[in-house]
């Protein structure tokens, strides 16, 4: 009698444990799910914010050709920001970099400004590895004096975003 | 029926016992596990919520126009914090929590997203279904960023001049009524009479001034509050509490330094291409008098802005 209630409390307890360990399984696989969602959604909102920023950071005056139009910026200010002037401002961009390169003409070597015939605006870069890159054409401008009279002067560029890896 | 049997029937056996218990364990793991889980899933939809108000306010800001106009709405009574830090360049700090159905009224708010790079100006704590969100541009005098006015409430202007009067129309604002306000729980804001008003905005420019409501104190009855403003830091003034307005003033007064600093350097790169400003010692001028201001004493600065912006008009290299 002892021997069989016994072996019903081993059956019992074994029965327990499978079952907890079933129960273990099935949580941790559910975790792996949801983790596995919120990692993707955030990487899904870094990229909409990377690539609303665009505009934003076009449109920034530290950035933006006489604060007049979109999408246009200014040569004089991206020297400015490229240089210790833009450190300061390390924490106040959204992005994970931002770099401006000349378009037109086209390069085979990237010279980064200032110097002589450069082609590359570094403005800021958080040292993060593999960031994925978003980037939209845009003018970059300065006011030139020429023969005593003053006109704008724009070439084709391009603005590079990089998105902020949460990993 | 012996005594023996009714003893043993009686007994608990130990197999019934040990499974109660167990069953009891199990169950209560599964719906601690589940209202975890619940809560997770709300704390990853609230955070969610509050990043993308930061994403959503980009195409919503005013850049090169006007004025700008938009709508955020929720399924859900909604909850959005805004908490400001004015620390050099500061930032908005951004949290959401949605409306309980059990307990406390609010579920605790999802993580905080920090936002650097914009002035959201709004209640310290704003709930509602839809929240209107405003843009406007801030010059002192060149642009220096775009304000962000995050609105729940209805809101109704009477007496406004004409100016603001067309914008508000224009703009098509749905929580905002000119003069003959329907809706009875609307905040009062009044430009001309003082007399049954919840907010009193009171212009204070009289002299070279596009309007009287270039400058002024907007008036706060609940918490009695002045808050002086410049520009259309006035619908900021009306829109936000005093602490999330002179937080969010503070720091525009920081970028507008550093504007000044970077456009006096402008002038020195310029100036080796044969255009030259004599803008730099105004410049110079004008970062030490923002250095001194403070939001209370914003309003004095339209004097010396408008001279700014008059010499710049007047230069053939103009900076802004």
């Amino acid at each position: 009698m002892v021997k069989k209630a016994q072996m019903q409390i081993q059956q019992m307890s074994f029965m327990l444990i499978a079952v907890f360990i079933f129960f273990a399984l099935v949580g941790m696989f559910f975790l792996r799910v949801q983790v596995g969602g919120i990692k993707g959604s955030a990487a899904q909102l870094q990229k909409e914010q990377a690539i609303s920023s665009l505009q934003v950071i076009a449109d920034m005056p530290e950035l933006n050709f006489d604060c007049k139009e979109s999408m246009t910026l200014d040569k004089d200010k991206l020297l400015i920001m490229s240089g210790d002037f833009g450190q300061d401002y390390d924490l106040f961009w959204p992005v994970a970099s931002v770099e401006v390169f000349k378009a037109y003409p086209a390069f085979d070597s990237q010279i980064e400004c200032p110097a002589p015939n450069c082609n590359y605006y570094n403005v800021y870069n958080n040292s993060q590895l593999n960031s994925k890159k978003f980037a939209t054409f845009v003018s970059i401008c300065s006011k030139e004096r020429e023969s005593g009279s003053v006109y704008t002067r724009c070439n084709i560029g391009k603005l590079v975003v990089g998105i902020i890896n949460n990993e | 029926m012996t005594m023996r049997k009714i003893v043993k029937k009686g007994q608990f056996n130990f197999a019934w016992l040990f499974a109660i218990l167990a069953g009891a364990a199990i169950l209560f793991l599964a719906i601690f596990g589940a209202m975890k889980t619940g809560d997770t899933a709300r704390f990853q939809t609230d955070t969610q919520v509050a990043k993308q108000i930061s994403i959503l306010t980009d195409p919503l800001q005013a850049g090169f126009s006007e004025g700008s106009f938009g709508s955020i709405s929720f399924k859900k009574e909604t909850r959005v914090n805004n908490i400001c830090f004015s620390d050099e360049f500061g930032k908005n700090d951004i949290s959401v929590s949605t409306k309980s159905e059990v307990g406390e009224e609010w579920n605790l708010p999802g993580a905080t997203i920090s936002i650097h790079n914009k002035y959201i100006f709004s209640k310290e704590r704003s709930s509602g279904l839809d929240y209107y969100v405003l843009s406007k541009p801030f010059n002192l005098p060149y642009k220096v960023a775009d304000l962000i006015f995050m609105i729940s409430e209805n809101y109704c202007f009477t007496g406004a001049p004409e100016e603001i009067e067309t914008e508000i129309l224009g703009l098509g604002i749905p929580n905002i009524e000119i003069n003959n306000c329907t809706v009875s729980d609307s905040i009062k804001v009044c430009f001309s009479s003082t007399s049954n008003c919840d907010i009193v905005v009171s212009g204070s420019c009289y002299t070279n001034c596009d309007s009287l409501y270039d400058k002024g104190t907007v008036i706060k009855k609940d918490s009695n509050e002045d808050v002086n403003f410049v520009g259309n830091l006035m619908y900021a003034a009306i829109f936000s509490d005093k602490r999330n307005y002179d937080c969010n003033v503070k720091r525009l007064l920081y970028r507008t330094k550093k504007i000044a600093r970077e456009l006096s350097e402008k002038t020195a790169i310029m100036s080796t291409r044969g255009c030259t400003s004599s803008l730099n010692s105004d410049l110079v001028i004008w970062e030490s008098m923002l250095n001194s201001t403070t939001p209370d004493t914003i309003d004095n600065l339209l004097g010396d802005l408008e001279e700014l912006e008059n010499k710049n008009y007047r230069e053939q290299c103009n900076l802004w």
